[in-house]
Formats: structure tokens, C-alpha cells, sequence
């Protein structure tokens, strides 16, 4: 078997026995998907609320905003359906010592922490962003696209979820110096309260911009959803492009930083008594 | 080179020493005192290709933190360790593709999904060829008799069937070297058995290497030709179990039957009285003075039956575990020096 596509292959094992698990119990499962669509339609008719007293945000008119907010739901919908239990329960591993396990297995440790367990119910909401992309993208003015945007829209949600992902994994990484961190869903909540939003919001007085460059450069939040968003929404425009090249250059810096906290982390673990 | 060699090996822990209290507890969030454990304390071990040995030990004794530090889950604090030839807590795929180690008190299969899908995920992990997947899943199915269990989810499983199934995933990729942290632990009598027996006949055949931990000196009378007792983290012992009996235990249990139903009365002067049902009698003799007892009994009263012998195992160890518990309190109580520090 050639080595390149063993991880696809264990990829698809994952996600093929996590939706096995889920199914056992598809009670659960259905009331997972309803109540995260139901969550994202609340979303979304909250800001048709806000669209029938305003013709548009710092910019975004309505239908702009809805691919923003399609945006929103796909790089959401995957990083919580890939990501979010494996990070959850990476703390709960290093509190129970069931780390262990992870630890003996002839494969990248990161790779197997990442993906083992896929939320299959998470990804629900991924079909809904696709409905919702549809629907803005008939009624919005196409004239001055450039070909090229449909390509790197897909291309800046994949950098996307990894900026996420790498953040995410690094904070749960920090577990195994803690001992124990269940602070992700908290984290979860304050972060993606800041990227759901198109950054143009973040200007005018300095608290704005000053929040603004910390959740572009220093934590760069605000990129994962809004480079793409852009993208989708409007004709490219020069003075954006420096935020895109930005945007490739924080994925990988962000990938790179994740998989040495996870490593100098790793050389910490105590394993918990047996 | 010895196919697994130990030089020096240690571990050492900083436990935070938490006071009872809420007082204490809040008091701890601002100010800390820790603890040096030492796990570990400079072992040297070699064991050769094909030996099965038991780590004996109390709790805490740092068999199980020694089994762990083989298997590259921690990195030591000193010392050095070569399983055929590699550094365990580098961690290489290499290494990771040829050992096992099976903790009887954790579980790696999914908890919800039948034990196959378990194995086919193992099988990918592993990168195991089909033919040989099928070949040794069917070979350790019939030897444990759980081939109707295969499809049953695992939270489903009694915890000896369970065991079982965690012996098959971890035996899977047919590993040359194979560390066992209690896997009999919370089995009862028969499943215990069960597992010995398996055990056993796979190391016979398979040859492979093993290292078991178990309080169950049923275990290891079972399996062992070897035994190392580990204390306070340090060997007391390298030998056969049988040598642990000469080493370690100064007595000998003397059954004398009496005619008659009688008991002398003059019998405390030869050894310890354990047990005395007319007309049978139990003595504790020490070793040395077993000749001159018999003879002066034999001389002195008319005995229908006698018989010589060595303590139960049992006793030995855990006289043993004591006695080496005592000495490291005296030592601990110099190596406990607290260290003070703010966090």
C-alpha cells in the first residue's frame, strides 16, 4: 500500500466507523441535524430582520451578506464536524491517560488526534451553506468577476478551516502541559462571535481597529471567513489582495505552529495512572 | 546486544501536594508545594529474544511506569533503552509497527462499534496484507473463542470477552514484542484462566517476547520462567519464581500428624504454632533448623505423617513487598525533600 494513500484511506475508515456510531443511536443523530440547521435558520433570519431596516452593512447589502453567512456555515459545518469532537476529546485522552493508545500507533499521532471521530451531524449544515450560496448567488450582480474567484473560493475556505483548525488544536494541545482544558467550547464561542462578521465592522475608532489587527495578524481570525466571503461576493479589487496572500501565508504559518506546540506538548505527557 | 536492554532507566515526577480543605484548596491557587516522585529509580534489565517475564511489584512500585517508558509513552528522566534496537520514546513507525502493549485497566476499541470494525481500522493502521489480516483474526478468534462476539458491540461484551478482544487488536499485527500491564485485572477465576492459557500457548508457538505485570501470582506461576520484583522502583530481585522462595523466605511449614488424638504440649519450643487440629499440627520452621527439628520430633513422639514445606508464594511476595516498603520509607523520608514553589 503506498504510503500516500494510507491517510486517505484511514480517512475514510474514521469517517466511515464514526457514522456507523452515529447511526446507532439515530434518534440523536436526527436531533443533532435539526437543531443545527435550526440554529443556523435563527441566524439567518435574524439578519433578514436586520436587512429590512438597512440596505447594507458597512457595505455588504443583503445578498452579499448571505454569501458571507453561507461562508460562515461551511467553514463552520467542517471544522465542527472534522475537528471539533477530536480536539474535545484530545483533553478528555490526556485527563484518562487514554493517550496512550494514540501514542503506540505506526501513524502520525497529529493526524490520528485530528481525525479520528467525525461529527457526522455537524456536517448537515455544509448542504444547507450550499442552498444558501445558490439562492444569493441568483440574485446577486455577477458583472466584473473574474473567473478565477469561483476557484479560489473553495481554495480560501480550505485555508480557512486549517487557520481554525490550527488554532483549536493547539489550544486543546495545551491539555497535555494542564493537565486538563475544557475551555474549547467556550473558545469556540468567543472566536467565532469575532470572524462571523465581515472586519469592515471593526473600523472607525481604535478599539475597532485595534481589535481588528489583533484578529487579523496576531490570532488571525478574522481572515477565515472574511477572505473567502469576499471572494464569492464582490469583483476583486487590488487593494484586497494583500489580504490573500496574507491569508495562504497565515495557514501555513498557523499549520506549522500547531503541529510544534502539539509536539513540544507531547514531550510533557505524563500519561495518568493506570 | 540483548534483544531488550535497560541502562540506568528513570523516571521522576513533580505531583502537587494538595491539602484537604476548600481553604487549602484556594490557599493551592496561588501557592504550591510539590512532591518529587520517583517512579523509577535507575533500573538495569536485559531480556532476551523469545523470554517471557513478570514484573512483580506493589502498587506504585514502577512496573507499569516501566512498561510505558518501553513503549515510548513517556520519555525517562535518565537512562537509556534499546527494544531490538531502537529508542522507544522516539517513537519511529518502525518500532511502533513490531510491539504491543495491552493495559488491562484501559480500552482502545471503540466503545459503541462491534469489535470488527475495530480490527479492519487496525489493519489499515498497521498496514497488515489482507491474506495475513484474515489468516491471524481467524487464528486468534478459535484460540479465545470469540468468533460469535465479532459483531456485537464492545459496551456490549462482559469484561473478559472484552479483554479478550483487546488481546486480538493488539496481537493483530503479530508484534515481536509484547508488554502486558494486568491484562487479567477484575477477570474472575475461569476468564483468568482463560487468558493464561492463551497466553501462553501464543507465546509458544509465535515465540514472541513478552513482559507481563500482574498482581496474580497465579499469572506468573502460570507463565513465567522468569521473574524481576521491582520496589520503589528499583530491582530487588532477577531470577526464577521458584528462586524467589530460597532467596526470600526463611521459613518452612512443617505438617506433622500425630497417633493418637493427642498433641504434645512441648511443641513451641521447635518453631511457630500456626495451626494446631488434633492430631494434625502446623509449624513454622526456620529453614536452617529443619533437620534438627524433625529428628528431635521423630525421636521424641510417634508420628504417623510429615511433610516439608516451602510457604505459600503469596506469603513470600508480599512478606517481601513489605519488608522492601519498610527499608524505602526509612529512604524516602531523606529523598522527601519538599520543593517549594509559586505558580
Amino acid at each position: 500500500m503506498h504510503n500516500f494513500l494510507r491517510y486517505p484511506r484511514l480517512f475514510y475508515t474514521f469517517a466511515r466507523n464514526s457514522l456507523i456510531r452515529d447511526m446507532t443511536f439515530r434518534a440523536n443523530f436526527l436531533i443533532e441535524i435539526l437543531s443545527n440547521i435550526g440554529w443556523m435558520a435563527m441566524n439567518l433570519g435574524f439578519y433578514i430582520l436586520v436587512f429590512s431596516y438597512t440596505k447594507s452593512i458597512e457595505g455588504w447589502d443583503q445578498y452579499e451578506f448571505f454569501v458571507f453567512i453561507a461562508t460562515t456555515m461551511f467553514i463552520n459545518s467542517l471544522v465542527q464536524g472534522l475537528f471539533m469532537p477530536n480536539a474535545q476529546e484530545l483533553s478528555e485522552l490526556v485527563r484518562t491517560g487514554g493517550l496512550d493508545y494514540a501514542l503506540l500507533k505506526p501513524i502520525d499521532t497529529q493526524f490520528m488526534l485530528s481525525l479520528r471521530r467525525i461529527n457526522w451531524s455537524s456536517l448537515g449544515n455544509f448542504f444547507v451553506a450550499g442552498i444558501l450560496l445558490a439562492y444569493a448567488l441568483q440574485h446577486l450582480d455577477q458583472t466584473g468577476f473574474h473567473p478565477v474567484q469561483y476557484f479560489l473560493y473553495p481554495f480560501y475556505i480550505l485555508c480557512g478551516v486549517l487557520i481554525l483548525y490550527s488554532v483549536m488544536f493547539s489550544l486543546a494541545a495545551t491539555s497535555i502541559w494542564l493537565g486538563r482544558n475544557q475551555s474549547l467550547y467556550d473558545f469556540w464561542f468567543y472566536i467565532t462571535n469575532f470572524s462571523r462578521y465581515p472586519m469592515e465592522i471593526y473600523g472607525g475608532n481604535a478599539l475597532g481597529s485595534s481589535l481588528r489587527t489583533i484578529f487579523t495578524f496576531v490570532i488571525p481570525v478574522l481572515i477565515v471567513i472574511n477572505v473567502p466571503a469576499r471572494m464569492m461576493a464582490m469583483p476583486m479589487k487590488p487593494e484586497y489582495n494583500y489580504l490573500a496572500t496574507f491569508a495562504i501565508v497565515a495557514t501555513v504559518v498557523s499549520l506549522v505552529a500547531s503541529r510544534w506546540i502539539f509536539k513540544r506538548a507531547l514531550e510533557s505527557y505524563r500519561s495518568a495512572s493506570s | 546486544m540483548a534483544f531488550i536492554e535497560i541502562r540506568g532507566l528513570q523516571k521522576s515526577y513533580r505531583v502537587y501536594q494538595k491539602q484537604e480543605g476548600l481553604l487549602a484548596s484556594l490557599t493551592g491557587l496561588f501557592h504550591r508545594e510539590y512532591r518529587n516522585v520517583h517512579a523509577v529509580q535507575g533500573i538495569d534489565l536485559e531480556v532476551e529474544k523469545g523470554e517471557f517475564v513478570a514484573f512483580l511489584g506493589p502498587n506504585g512500585a514502577g512496573k507499569t511506569t516501566t512498561l510505558k517508558l518501553l513503549s515510548g509513552v513517556i520519555s525517562p528522566s535518565a537512562g537509556e533503552a534499546r527494544v531490538m534496537g531502537f529508542v522507544p520514546w522516539e517513537r519511529t513507525n518502525e518500532y511502533r509497527r513490531r510491539f504491543a502493549l495491552v493495559m488491562g485497566q484501559k480500552n482502545q476499541l471503540w466503545w459503541d462499534l462491534p469489535a470488527a470494525e475495530s480490527f479492519r481500522l487496525h489493519q489499515q493502521i498497521y498496514a497488515i496484507a489482507p491474506t495475513d489480516f484474515d489468516r491471524t483474526l481467524g487464528e486468534l478468534t478459535d484460540l479465545l473463542d470469540v468468533g460469535k462476539l465479532l459483531n456485537q458491540p464492545v459496551r456490549e461484551l462482559s469484561l473478559g470477552e472484552r479483554m479478550k478482544m483487546e488481546l486480538i487488536a493488539a496481537l493483530l499485527h503479530s508484534p515481536e514484542v509484547l508488554f502486558l500491564d494486568e491484562p487479567t485485572i477484575g477477570l474472575d477465576v475461569i476468564a483468568q484462566h482463560n487468558i493464561q492459557k492463551f497466553l501462553k500457548h501464543y507465546q509458544e508457538v509465535r515465540r514472541v517476547t513478552i513482559l507481563l505485570t500482574s498482581h496474580y501470582m497465579k499469572d506468573v506461576a502460570a507463565l513465567c520462567q522468569r521473574v524481576v520484583v521491582i520496589a520503589e522502583g528499583q530491582i530487588m530481585y532477577d531470577g526464577s519464581l521458584a528462586g524467589v522462595v530460597d532467596r526470600f523466605s526463611t521459613h518452612k511449614v512443617l505438617t506433622l500428624q500425630f497417633a493418637g488424638d493427642q498433641i504434645p504440649s512441648d511443641l513451641d519450643q521447635y518453631g511457630e504454632l500456626i495451626e494446631a487440629v488434633a492430631p494434625k499440627v502446623k509449624l513454622r520452621v526456620d529453614r536452617t533448623e529443619i533437620p534438627k527439628v524433625l529428628a528431635a520430633l521423630l525421636a521424641g513422639h510417634t508420628i504417623e505423617d510429615v511433610s516439608v514445606e516451602d510457604p505459600p508464594l503469596e506469603e513470600v511476595i508480599a512478606d517481601l513487598f513489605v519488608q522492601s516498603s519498610e527499608q524505602a520509607g526509612k529512604k524516602s523520608k531523606e529523598v522527601l525533600a519538599v520543593g517549594h514553589s509559586g505558580r
